[in-house]
């Protein structure tokens, strides 16, 4: 298993999607910098600043980014005849989806990491005299990153399945976009895998509109449930699956 | 010319292409029947100046996103089917000039979208019938809403088009589109001269037509460099 993962490992260092984790936190980044909220600016500004950050980085882009990393893992087999070779090898077929899907989580946390660095940053350009909420900025990368895993494990399966690198995508597209409606219903919102992300990583606030007054509890049973349902799918369908 | 656009047009049947293009606006409309039907006394009361322009807001609110990632989505399809088979040289060794190859590609990208833009028009007054918003359909004001952000987008159809087909990788051209995408959500901040801004429609002179007219120059510009890069590019 760790010899596979090495092995992924190189592959990806070679190609230059790595390049990609910092997209969404440098342009959030920006926003937050540029961003000059009135009011009473002394009060909760670090989560402010959070919350605008985390509107760039997971209505859309964090959805979609994993998209792009599953995709991309699968693209030099498909490419180059990869499968087969890969599979001719004494390697479980289980282990080498495992490891590729790890592989995208593992992108996908350090794409969540240089967010962080980019909120600090945020706060310490603009001075914030506030002490910083440590355990709100840690529950929702955190959380963001959990959320991302089912759309992960759907990705990847779709990804295995099809050889073009846009058809994957399409369906994350037409699951995605839906979230700028879907987040503001309380109704729909909590039961939207898609919306899960955006959901995850908002912090909370006395007065949060639509779907962001749910329990917390319900929004991990749709995240458990989905990921279970996402991943063993692909799992088996992988398995099974002629090459 | 023609001979080549019907080629391409047969190339991307069975290709999900014809699909995505329906989808497109059947997406848009099926999420905005849904949020007026959910809300239909509350949006209602809050239009009930002028509910067609209300409904026509909200679908091009989400329209203008999906524009963009459709795009990026349907030229990298087009460009990716000579990719994939690694075909680029057949394709060029044709008695064809590079020229019309590149445009016959940009044409379908537009030819495509355009049926997409006018399915999500018709779409929108059957919606707004459905609804009940009377029949005084404001035909005039569907047709710039439905157009004009489809002629201002026109920068990105041939950058897009040029980058699918110039980079065999086609992360880089997604990933830009969905850049563009979540750009062009928050472009309305923006200064008028940012090609994200025009397909919202808005600038410091109220006039949608600058958008437009600014649209189709840069859009023209954009496909000739393309076009001229394309011509002096090696094909491996």
């Amino acid at each position: 298993m760790i010899k596979v993962f090495q092995s992924e490992f190189l592959k990806l260092k070679k190609s230059s999607i790595w390049l990609l984790i910092f997209v969404s936190p440098l342009l959030s980044t920006l926003v937050g910098i540029g961003e000059a909220f009135v009011g009473d600016s002394n009060e909760e500004e670090w989560l402010i600043t959070l919350s605008i950050m985390s509107y760039i980085h997971a209505l859309l882009f964090l959805p979609l980014l994993t998209g792009v990393f599953s995709a991309f893992v699968c693209r030099y087999e498909h490419v180059g005849g990869g499968w087969k070779q890969l599979l001719a090898l004494p390697v479980s077929r289980g282990n080498i989806y495992s490891v590729k899907f790890l592989l995208v989580i593992m992108l996908l946390a350090l794409t969540q990491l240089l967010f962080t660095v980019g909120v600090l940053s945020v706060g310490f350009i603009k001075g914030y005299n506030e002490a910083i909420p440590v355990g709100e900025i840690l529950k929702s990368v955190m959380g963001g990153w959990i959320a991302c895993m089912p759309l992960a494990a759907l990705q990847m399966f779709v990804s295995v399945a099809w050889s073009s690198f846009a058809a994957p995508l399409a369906i994350n597209v037409i699951f995605t976009l839906p979230n700028i409606l879907v987040v503001n219903s309380a109704k729909y919102g909590p039961y939207s895998p898609w919306a899960q992300p955006f959901l995850a990583m908002m912090p909370r606030f006395d007065e949060s509109f639509g779907a962001l007054n749910v329990p917390p509890e319900t929004l991990f049973i749709v995240i458990f449930g989905s990921f279970a349902l996402f991943f063993l799918s692909g799992f088996t369908y992988f398995q099974r699956k002629e090459i | 010319m023609f001979g080549i656009l019907a080629s391409d047009f047969l190339k991307i049947r069975r290709k999900m292409i014809w699909f995505l293009i329906f989808l497109g606006p059947i997406g848009v409309l099926s999420l905005q029947a849904v949020n007026f039907t959910l809300r239909y006394e509350y949006l209602t009361d809050l239009y009930k100046a002028d509910l067609w322009g209300g409904l026509m807001n909200n679908v091009t609110m989400l329209a203008v996103p999906t524009i963009f990632i459709g795009l990026a989505i349907i030229t990298s399809m087009i460009a990716n089917i000579e990719h994939q088979t690694n075909s680029w040289k057949q394709v060029l060794a044709l008695p064809i000039s590079k020229f019309s190859v590149f445009t016959a590609k940009f044409t379908l990208g537009l030819i495509l979208l355009f049926v997409s833009s006018t399915l999500l028009g018709l779409g929108t007054i059957i919606l707004g019938l459905v609804l009940k918003f009377g029949s005084s359909i404001p035909y005039l004001e569907l047709l710039k809403i439905i157009y004009y952000p489809y002629f201002a987008v026109m920068p990105f159809i041939a950058l897009q088009i040029w980058l699918a087909i110039t980079y065999k990788n086609q992360a880089t051209a997604l990933t830009i589109g969905i850049i563009g995408t979540v750009v062009s959500m928050y472009a309305v901040i923006f200064p008028d001269w940012v090609p994200y801004k025009w397909p919202t429609l808005e600038n410091q002179w109220g006039e949608p037509l600058y958008s437009v007219g600014f649209g189709l120059l840069v859009g023209l510009l954009i496909y000739l460099m393309g076009l001229l890069d394309f011509i002096r590019r090696d094909v491996k």
